[in-house]
């Protein structure tokens, strides 16, 4: 018995004397070792770098296209000549179905096909799946970062993932929706086939279209005025021969509030009548065009189609929530609340940084003219700053502005659905251009360059001048002592990461090292612990000992008792 | 004392195995399932009984707006560029500018209607013939998902059995009008490409493909992989002989891996409108607010009608021995 109490008594005393020394000395840095991460390549190893270089396929002229993940050259072939007039073995390196893209009839006799049909399915990318606990088809827009979406996607042939092994999603279906691209006067056919699980339309916003068609009834793509919703399994065409040119949008019309946020949103370019206007039907993931139209041709060096859209985590999530449809449309329709809804993935083309510099980056040479047609599809305001530059905006959702009160910004503040096209001018006067280098790019709402709150990401990129780039696409920027090798791992944009930590050597603000003695919590719950085991050892104690108790109690009691004289046993 | 323990040990008992034996049963489903339909399609294994199992097959289904006479089956090859005409929309399929890709195992038309990893004599190495030739008939669509709730796409049949060895010709009629894929996965590598055997078509069309069955019992998954259609419903199995083991989520078939939770919903129901006087409304509100605590206090006192005279017995008896 006196041995525990000496135990606990000592028990005791030490423990403030511990606690003293813990306090001394902070916790160390702990520096995240650059092997613990999962470290992507910077470049997409899967596509090959001779894509870049200027080619020429099926007698299509395919512009040079320096960056690290550029268009894949028989995509643009088979989108200019139209998949049915190009050949097996260029159609089987493209991947869509060989009635994607039909051209045919030079109805005005000018030398290009002016009826055209599109061909357009709709696909989920990030779902749950009843299998297994992954998604699939997966789409990264940022590493690691894959939120349930759904696209427009040219009509492809074959499966939905790279091959049998892979979840990845087939590089065809991928966010944002396709660009479109028509001629004006040409007669144009979109065929939805609704591929997807839900009910879907078309609406082309901006695009000169008859709102009912004789043939195909109304085709303004809203089912409150004009068509019912297209059910899963059907198909729709919808028909137009535009009047007027211009950077224009297309989007779903069905629960448009969700719908749209979840990727059924892409650009569609009327482009003006020209003589052999072959154009590039479809500029699949949007970015540098290849094939500019005759039009374009004549004003600029370049052209890139540059969209921006923002995703709500708590909507994309829905989809890897629930396999079921019914659940699903019982989340977004009726229980879901845009007005309650904050954005939490902002876009380029898709992808947010550092994936933006792979395939989105504006590269130019000194003196160009670069036009850039933006499209905003989020559901906020945005104001994208170009650094070093001040463009000029020519038009205003597909309308030219008056060429006289052009004006010139460097924040191009877009409404919800707003198209702007610029004009870039790299010219090194101080205004229109302050000269070469890895300019930024960015949303200037400064949640516009975070991935879920994490920055850097959003859509953010650059306009880069070749000096600038290096052998494998990318912005060089190593002899400032730039790594941009940390945005290039999940761990980076699941907040693990210190993102100082390799700012000086000894990581001065990197991630402190837990604490090494006991914290004030973790001392009080063992005090309170060793309280109770004394109290233990007390009710243990008194139940081994209690004949003795009892019998010194009943000692006690019947001393006292003896002294009054009781009767009683 | 002693009794009044056992009693309460062996109804504990009872209860834990009736809950187990109610989760055995969920679990089993499946299996018993299966078994139905080895029994609803015995037709299957009989040989040249290919066009009434067609036929039967259609009556097992409730589809009375089946309308099969839009899209004739029965002559059609493997790649019809003719039949296929979705009326006013003839610009469609543009000049007639045909692909047609063919090498030993790919054959593809101007429209995608696709036959891949056909076999139509080469033997695996564990047969030493042909045990029978089978024709069969499956049919796609969004319709056939309706018998399955909580899918959107789905076959109409979702097992198929077949001898060892046999020369199964499959009819893939996609009755939507959209594409839709028979892919089969897990044939041997030295006769099919990847182990694959894929029919693809933009319907409302038939595409139709051969492929010979390895002489063991094995089970091979059958689906379509166009993005969520496998997940939503379009898959099954093809058994051949007595199988192996079964492949997961195949509607009515298997039960899914991974399940969505499911919980009532406050609908609005026709019980709920205010046709009634106010107030019989009062009283059914008031017997409906409650039931609840009325049914609690019922429950109290059947328990302690039962359960007194026992709690009665302890302090006596403990009187006894004390």
């Amino acid at each position: 018995m006196p041995i525990h109490f000496f135990i606990a008594l000592l028990t005791f005393s030490m423990l403030p004397s511990a606690a003293i020394q813990a306090s001394l000395k902070l916790p160390e840095t702990v520096k995240v070792d650059p092997v613990a991460l999962t470290a992507e390549p910077m470049c997409d190893p899967k596509i090959s770098p001779a894509w870049r270089e200027a080619q020429e396929i099926e007698g299509v002229k395919i512009a040079a296209s320096p960056g690290c993940s550029p268009d894949n050259p028989a995509w643009i072939a088979a989108a200019v000549k139209g998949t049915n007039q190009i050949s097996m073995e260029t159609l089987m390196k493209t991947g869509l179905s060989p009635d994607a893209i039909i051209k045919t009839d030079d109805l005005d006799g000018d030398g290009d096909p002016d009826r055209i049909i599109i061909k357009l399915e709709i696909m989920e990318l990030n779902g749950k799946s009843p299998d297994f606990p992954g998604l699939v088809p997966t789409f990264d827009i940022a590493p690691g970062i894959q939120p349930g979406a759904w696209v427009f996607a040219p009509k492809t042939s074959g499966m939905s993932t790279e091959n049998f092994e892979s979840v990845r999603a087939n590089p065809l279906l991928r966010l944002p929706s396709p660009v479109i691209r028509v001629e004006v006067g040409d007669i144009v056919q979109i065929v939805l086939e609704n591929t997807h699980y839900f009910p879907h339309s078309i609406h082309l916003h901006g695009v000169d279209h008859p709102f009912s068609h004789g043939d195909h009834a109304g085709q303004d793509g809203v089912p409150q005025t004009s068509e019912v919703e297209l059910m899963p399994g059907g198909r729709r065409v919808y028909e137009f021969q535009a009047r007027q040119p211009g950077t224009m949008f297309y989007h779903c019309h069905v629960q448009t509030h969700t719908h749209l946020a979840m990727g059924l949103a892409g650009m569609i370019v009327v482009e003006e009548n020209r003589p052999n206007n072959w154009l590039q039907t479809l500029n699949i993931g949007a970015g540098h065009v290849r094939h500019s139209s005759v039009a374009v041709r004549e004003n600029f060096d370049q052209e890139y189609d540059l969209h921006y859209h923002a995703m709500d985590k708590e909507l994309s999530d829905i989809t890897q929530k629930y396999n079921d449809p019914r659940l699903i449309a019982r989340d977004m329709n009726q229980r879901y609340d845009i007005t309650d809804s904050t954005e939490d993935y902002y876009t380029l083309n898709g992808l947010s940084f550092p994936y933006t510099l792979r395939e989105s980056l504006i590269i130019v040479e000194p003196d160009q003219k670069i036009k850039l047609r933006l499209l905003n599809s989020g559901g906020e305001s945005i104001a994208i700053h170009t650094h070093g530059h001040h463009a000029t905006i020519t038009h205003y959702d597909g309308v030219e502005h008056n060429p006289v009160a052009q004006i010139m910004r460097d924040v191009f503040d877009m409404a919800p659905a707003q198209r702007l096209d610029l004009k870039l001018e790299t010219v090194n006067d101080g205004k229109h251009s302050y000269g070469e280098g890895d300019w930024l790019i960015h949303d200037h709402r400064e949640k516009g360059i975070t991935t879920n709150g994490m920055a850097e990401g959003g859509s953010m990129s650059s306009i880069v001048y070749k000096s600038y780039l290096n052998g494998s696409g990318l912005p060089k920027v190593s002899h400032f002592g730039i790594d941009l090798n940390k945005y290039f791992t999940k761990e980076y944009f699941e907040r693990r990461l210190p993102v100082w930590q390799d700012l000086d050597e000894w990581s001065s603000l990197g991630s402190p090292g837990g604490q090494t003695g006991l914290s004030p919590q973790g001392q009080i719950s063992l005090m309170n612990g060793l309280i109770g085991l004394l109290i233990g050892l007390v009710i243990y104690l008194i139940f081994a000992k209690r004949e003795q108790i009892k019998q010194s109690a009943i000692a006690a009691v019947s001393r006292l008792k003896g002294v009054k004289g009781s009767n009683q046993k | 004392m002693i009794k009044t323990t056992t009693i309460t040990f062996l109804l504990a008992g009872i209860l834990a195995a009736g809950t187990s034996a109610i989760a055995q049963d969920k679990a089993a489903a499946g299996n018993e399932h299966d078994h139905h339909d080895h029994s609803g399609h015995s037709m299957n294994q009989a040989p040249a009984g290919t066009e009434q199992q067609q036929t039967e097959d259609h009556s097992g289904h409730d589809h009375s707006d089946h309308d099969h006479s839009g899209h004739d089956i029965s002559a059609e090859q493997h790649i019809d560029h003719s039949a296929h005409s979705t009326s006013s929309q003839s610009a469609e399929h543009g000049d007639g500018h045909h692909h047609h890709h063919m090498d030993h195992d790919h054959i593809m038309d101007h429209e995608g209607t696709m036959i891949m990893g056909q076999n139509l004599d080469k033997l695996p190495s564990s047969c030493k013939s042909i045990s029978e030739e089978v024709e069969i008939t499956v049919r796609a669509g969004r319709k056939y998902a309706a018998q399955f709730p909580g899918t959107a796409f789905a076959f109409d049949q979702q097992q198929w059995h077949v001898k060892p060895c046999s020369k199964v010709t499959w009819h893939f009629v996609n009755e939507d009008n959209i594409r839709h894929q028979f892919m089969m996965h897990g044939l041997p590598k030295y006769l099919y490409k990847y182990g694959m055997f894929h029919l693809e078509v933009t319907g409302p069309k038939t595409v139709t493909g051969t492929i010979i069955v390895p002489g063991s019992d094995d089970t091979f998954l059958v689906h379509c992989d166009i993005s969520h259609h496998m997940e939503k419903g379009m898959k099954a199995q093809l058994v051949v002989g007595k199988g192996a083991e079964n492949i997961p989520s195949i509607p009515g078939v298997t039960p899914y891996n991974i399940n969505d939770k499911y919980e009532a919903e406050n609908l609005p129901k026709v019980s709920d409108k205010a046709e009634q006087s106010t107030m019989v409304r009062q009283i059914t509100a008031f017997t409906n607010n409650n039931f609840q605590n009325y049914g609690m206090m019922l429950i109290g006192a059947l328990i302690g009608l039962f359960c007194l005279p026992l709690l009665n017995k302890i302090p006596f008896r403990k009187k006894k021995t004390g």
